[in-house]
């Protein structure tokens, strides 16, 4: 089955046109854009529709293995080349030969292997390790990665002359919350995959497509997906969407009780900032994690109200029954700004 | 009459699209242009044009003139192709390799370019004479 590329937003539709241009040229490619976004679809999409179809179709993740391990993965190696050497490896671009090595990850690549890299581009020959001589390879390279590989130049991380050689043909695909006209044709794409294996007839609500348009999907795709899967398997799909974070806050309507209303959520929130970070671990206590879920909930309660008054400090004060002085130590140390609220008429979820 | 020549001019630039168009026009050349790789391969690719000459930029997004004169030299291989390039040694080395007809460092000269237009034509009528143009 053709791998699909979903969607009619502009960036799409000129993809799939970039791929029936060049998927017959074998040039080399760079696809990027961020983790998720479907770079592998597009490597797939490009192969399918290729003369190379049929031939092998090798990947490799840069960034998965160590330096040594990557270059005798990618060029193999002879037997007794070293100690453990016990037979003979063939390397990717020798199993890729005639077909299509997708180089993932590339950005990570250590740049002592960017220039055996660039070696093989060149010369289209490669030698594994303790071989005297050199095979020649006809391997069509997609490399793929989340990386600004210009930027990466520019910071000496990435050659130069590597980048001109694998950038013959650019494809970027934009992350999914700038073209959000996509993302109800993913979730139906991705329902119809899903629900045979689920067993499960499930359809979302207009209502929940606009949450999930709105929602900012770090993970893009694969994140889509991922949510997915847990709304087909969970069965409750209010509750998945509405543990969304969007760009930092819940997607909720305006209601002021909802993001408090998880007490176990804040609690979890609160571990994972101290546990998350070991050096902090020395210094936890259970006395810093109750002034800190206190702030918080102070903090949401107060800037709640400040923004339903208008900012009105007097009116403020007399509905939280605390005195003018103490409101403002409070904004000052909880760092309250009038547009740092998420529950008030103008929230996210309302718009 | 004579049917003009027709060129096709590919950069990311607009403004230097717009000196070269109104520079070729104004010499009674046929003058298409695109704003990047893929509208260029589309133009060069359409049954109803047959270009007798390119001139592409090399460092552009999606399709870079890289991929332009390779697969011009592939597919129409008696088009002529000057490659402009004003990125460092690396574009230049790749074109080369490419086998563009000839690459020209910007800033130049749209007089120097001409001379090499006219050239490259003269060129191409002579190997005209020896065999057809490929489409493949």
């Amino acid at each position: 089955m053709l791998p699909s590329i979903i969607g009619t937003s502009p960036t799409i539709i000129k993809i799939r046109e970039l791929i029936n241009h060049v998927a017959d040229t074998g040039l080399n490619i760079v696809i990027c854009g961020e983790s998720g976004v479907g770079k592998e679809v597009v490597a797939q999409s490009l192969y399918q529709k290729s003369p190379r179809m049929g031939r092998p179709y090798i990947k490799i993740n840069c960034a998965a293995l160590p330096e040594g391990l990557l270059e005798s993965e990618l060029f193999g190696y002879e037997k007794g080349a070293f100690t453990g050497a016990d037979q003979k490896k063939k390397g990717k671009f020798e199993l890729a030969n005639d077909g299509v090595l997708l180089l993932d990850e590339i950005g990570d690549m250590p740049m002592a292997l960017q220039a055996k890299l660039l070696h093989v581009l060149q010369s289209g020959e490669f030698s594994p390790l303790g071989a005297e001589k050199d095979f020649k390879t006809d391997t069509w390279i997609i490399a793929a990665t989340n990386h600004d590989l210009e930027q990466d130049v520019k910071d000496k991380k990435f050659r130069e002359d590597l980048y001109y050689r694998l950038n013959i043909i650019k494809i970027y695909i934009s992350p999914l919350r700038t073209r959000p006209e996509d993302i109800p044709l993913l979730l139906d794409y991705y329902i119809n995959v899903y629900t045979p294996k689920f067993n499960s007839q499930y359809l979302l609500k207009p209502s929940q497509i606009e949450k999930l348009k709105k929602y900012h999907w770090p993970g893009n795709v694969r994140e889509l997906q991922n949510i997915l899967k847990r709304i087909l398997v969970l069965g409750n799909c209010d509750e998945v969407i509405d543990e969304l974070k969007y760009d930092g806050e819940k997607i909720y309507d305006s209601d002021f009780e909802k993001p408090t209303a998880h007490p176990s959520l804040l609690t979890e929130d609160l571990l994972t900032l101290e546990l998350d970070n070991p050096q902090k671990v020395e210094s936890f206590s259970l006395k810093k994690i109750k002034k800190k879920a206190l702030d918080k909930i102070e903090k949401e309660v107060i800037s709640n109200i400040l923004n339903k008054t208008a900012w009105n400090r007097s009116k403020a004060t007399k509905i939280l029954k605390i005195s003018y002085k103490t409101l403002l130590s409070k904004i000052k140390e909880l760092e309250i700004e009038p547009l740092s609220s998420h529950n008030n008429e103008s929230g996210v979820g309302k718009n | 009459m004579k049917t003009p020549i027709k060129i096709l001019i590919i950069d990311d630039n607009e403004e230097i699209i717009n000196v070269l168009y109104s520079f070729f026009i104004n010499r009674r050349y046929n003058v298409s242009t695109a704003i990047n790789g893929l509208d260029g391969l589309k133009l060069i690719e359409a049954d109803n044009i047959s270009f007798d000459l390119i001139i592409t930029d090399l460092v552009m997004p999606n399709i870079s003139g890289t991929a332009i004169i390779t697969i011009v030299k592939k597919k129409y291989p008696t088009i002529p192709i000057i490659a402009i390039t004003g990125w460092g040694e690396h574009p230049g080395a790749l074109a080369a390799e490419a086998q563009a007809d000839v690459i020209l460092e910007k800033p130049f000269d749209l007089s120097e370019l001409e001379k090499i237009v006219k050239k490259l034509l003269v060129k191409k009528t002579d190997r005209h004479k020896h065999g057809g143009r490929k489409k493949s």
